[in-house]
């Protein structure tokens, strides 16, 4: 045998063998993820991104021979917010062997969730529907992991707190929020907390979908409070930073809901925007050695799920840390019990994730029984005209006022 | 040939005023409701419980809302409200205890008193002010439902509604549930059917036509068209909460939305104002071809190997939708409804349709 003939066996057999590996992981019966976005309507500021970063996931994941053996199949559908096509996409998906679910809405996730709750199957309901389903005593099925929006208002008044020197008592707070359900939300929490702490607590409503906060801002000019939390979306954000312009309020103290991402940092100007503060739970950039992993593998050889600019946004890694959550959760699940995967594994396998953080992509998380949020840790994040940098640690305060809120809401729903 | 007739002859004034003149509609009538009795046993659970089901209640409500603007001819864009209205107040009272029956009787009266109530202040103006005032109702109730904990069911805006139940047996099956909206359905249509009958609805369509024109011949434009919005009212009402009941199993703003009644509107638009059997096409055509389209889409890109990302895929069907809709509206102005009487009256006469001219 010749050394040409050698190299062209060794070469032969590894390729071969790769293959053969290749083919058990999709030999094995795949793990299916239920994706039911709204791609085309409300929620296309985060939907693309999150549905990209899971299909990233998942590819990755089977290159890497998938989860103990199991390849993952990410199955997307579109349901344009409207609650009606997302039954409907439920419904279809849960006959083809889906029991995982994602809606990513609001409207649609609350149009699901009786059905899934008799149905028993998973819904991962991440920063959408109601906040009291993180009680995992009442809501079995559901995964709202991450901070529930009282949580982050809660941890929003201690980085506040801190950065006052401890006391409250002489502080003013302006809570400005879109007012529909959504911003509404962290009122009732704010309130008490100012009851405990001692803080003015103002309260500027702007309508949707907050394109005209004038009036808003001219009332924040009068009253000149210490730091104004912020409970907008998207383009409101833009608007909100020309105001504080206008009206002399400094923007670093402008501390603002998850939902803000590159996006509207680039619509603010990435100079002007310098200093704006953004709780968040999770990390920021493409430092994190998750995306930076999919951006050397997958992107580097052009074989990312979508553009790489999609990656670049804090949605796409918002989408890695709920979907690297669902893989361990399988991962714990058919370490388990072995296969097949079922809701009830799958449950099993949720709340026993420990102090998992997906390799640095999101605050520490563990997962019970009864907290099915995770904890609710975040950190404020601060823009320094290039990218997001941490101000704080991840923590999670407050947590008994918020946990009573929690406890007081989902006791009045029941399971019939 | 179809149709077997040779002209529409009358001798008495009972053969006039019945409700359907040539037999062969009435056969064809009575086989789609044999078709609906028998659909359980016909399709799959998927598309009895996520199509039919839907379909059935949004046709009810459409056939509601086509009674105030097809038939009375009054412009309505704040349907969904009224539809919350009922919705709501029937969960309320189904949650207070009241047996199902009266909650649907009382989300219908309740809807009926609100809605006609606000038509009492709106009709002081007529067409797009109307149209815009009935908006303004929508609004109000937006925010009525959205700043009410009280009503809305707490901070997150989301009502449960009890187990439905008739006559003291609750429904949780599919075939149970498709059967309530069924009913309620075929209860709204032989009311519709029934109305171009009655004085009543000659009486509307004298308003609709020219309201002072009706009032020269002893019409009370004012009163009918309170009428109108009564009745209309208590249809979506109820039809809001049999959505609730037998659908979302919950209540929450989003599903009554200002978007839901520009789409209820665009059923009855497209379907034909005025139509029944238009109505039924345009409820399918606006609520159930976006989610078919997609589908559609989907396998075909999947069979052609075509690699498309997960956004075009969502717009591609939104794409084909709009065009499906401006194509039908291009071809027949007077919406499906007029469509399908073209084609019939086209069978009718065929082959021998020279004895017509």
């Amino acid at each position: 045998m010749t050394i040409f003939n050698r190299v062209t066996a060794a070469v032969l057999a590894a390729a071969l063998g790769l293959a053969i590996q290749t083919a058990a992981a999709q030999d094995k019966e795949p793990i299916r993820f239920g994706l039911c976005f709204d791609l085309s309507k409300s929620y296309t500021f985060i939907s693309p991104q999150v549905a990209q970063a899971a299909q990233d996931l998942a590819k990755y994941t089977n290159d890497d021979g998938g989860i103990e053996g199991h390849p993952v199949e990410i199955i997307v559908r579109d349901h344009g917010n409207e609650p009606q096509r997302g039954v409907e996409c439920y419904e279809q998906l849960k006959r083809e062997g889906v029991f995982i679910f994602n809606f990513l809405s609001t409207p649609v996730t609350n149009a699901a969730l009786p059905r899934a709750m008799k149905d028993g199957n998973i819904v991962m309901q991440s920063f959408v529907g109601r906040g009291d389903a993180v009680d995992g005593d009442v809501f079995k099925w559901i995964f709202p992991v991450g901070p529930t929006y009282w949580q982050q208002a809660a941890n929003d008044v201690a980085f506040i707190k801190d950065q006052l020197g401890g006391d409250l008592s002489e502080a003013k707070i302006g809570f400005i929020y879109l007012d529909y359900p959504f911003g509404q939300e962290p009122i009732e929490i704010l309130k008490t907390l100012s009851e405990e702490e001692g803080f003015e607590l103002k309260l500027y409503p702007v309508p949707l979908p907050g394109s005209d906060q004038a009036s808003a801002w001219t009332q924040i000019r009068r009253d000149k409070p210490d730091y104004m939390i912020s409970w907008i979306l998207a383009g409101g954000h833009v608007v909100a930073s020309k105001e504080m312009k206008r009206n002399g309020f400094p923007i670093d103290r402008y501390l603002s809901v998850n939902w803000l991402n590159e996006v509207d940092i680039k619509n603010i100007g990435a100079d002007a925007a310098k200093g704006i503060l953004r709780g968040t739970n999770v990390a920021g950039g493409q430092e994190v050695p998750l995306v930076k992993t999919m951006l050397e593998t997958l992107y580097a050889k052009g074989e990312g799920s979508g553009p790489e600019s999609l990656v670049r946004d804090v949605y796409y890694n918002t989408g890695l840390a709920i979907y690297a959550t669902g893989f361990e959760a399988a991962r714990i699940a058919i370490e388990k019990h072995g296969w097949p995967l079922n809701a009830e594994r799958m449950k099993e396998g949720y709340e026993s994730i420990e102090n998992f953080d997906g390799n640095g992509v999101m605050s520490p998380i563990t997962v019970t029984a009864k907290d099915h949020g995770g904890g609710g840790k975040t950190r404020v994040e601060q823009w320094d005209g290039s990218t997001w940098v941490p101000l704080t640690d991840w923590s999670a305060d407050y947590t008994d006022v918020v946990w009573e809120v929690i406890k007081e809401s989902s006791s009045k729903f029941t399971v019939e | 040939m179809f149709y077997r007739l040779s002209g529409i002859h009358h001798t008495s004034y009972v053969s006039d005023s019945r409700l359907y003149k040539i037999p062969a509609d009435r056969n064809l009538a009575l086989f789609f409701l044999a078709l609906g009795l028998a659909a359980p046993f016909l399709v799959g659970s998927l598309y009895l419980n996520s199509y039919m089901l839907p379909w059935l209640v949004w046709t009810a409500a459409a056939l509601g809302l086509n009674l105030v603007t097809g038939w009375a001819g009054q412009l309505h864009l704040g349907y969904a409200a009224v539809m919350a209205v009922g919705a709501y107040s029937a969960v309320h009272a189904a949650r207070y205890g009241l047996p199902w029956e009266f909650a649907l009787l009382i989300g219908g009266i309740s809807a009926s008193v609100i809605g006609s109530l606000f038509a009492f202040a709106a009709l002081r103006v007529k067409g797009l002010y109307l149209a815009l005032t009935t908006l303004a109702m929508q609004f109000v109730m937006d925010w009525v439902l959205t700043h009410s904990p009280a009503i809305s069911g707490g901070s997150h805006a989301s009502l449960q509604a009890p187990t439905f139940a008739l006559l003291g047996q609750r429904i949780t099956s599919d075939t149970g549930l498709y059967y309530v909206a069924f009913g309620w359905c075929l209860l709204v249509t032989i009311f519709m059917l029934n109305l171009r009958r009655t004085g009543l609805g000659r009486a509307l369509v004298a308003v609709r036509e020219k309201d002072y024109a009706a009032a020269i011949l002893g019409v009370n434009s004012f009163y009918y068209k309170i009428v109108a919005f009564a009745t209309s009212s208590f249809i979506g009402g109820v039809s809001g909460a049999i959505l609730v009941a037998t659908f979302f199993f919950l209540a929450a703003p989003e599903q009554f939305s200002v978007a839901v009644s520009i789409q209820v509107l665009a059923m009855v638009i497209v379907g034909g104002l005025g139509s029944i059997i238009g109505t039924y096409f345009g409820v399918a055509l606006i609520l159930l071809v976006p989610g078919v389209v997609n589908g559609l889409v989907a396998e075909g890109a999947g069979a052609l190997g075509l690699q498309l990302n997960v956004e075009s895929l969502a717009h591609i069907p939104n794409a084909v939708y709009g065009a499906i809709i401006i194509i039908i509206l291009m071809i027949e102005p007077l919406g499906l409804g007029k469509l399908y009487s073209n084609i019939r009256d086209y069978l009718r006469v065929w082959p021998f349709d020279q004895f017509k001219k």
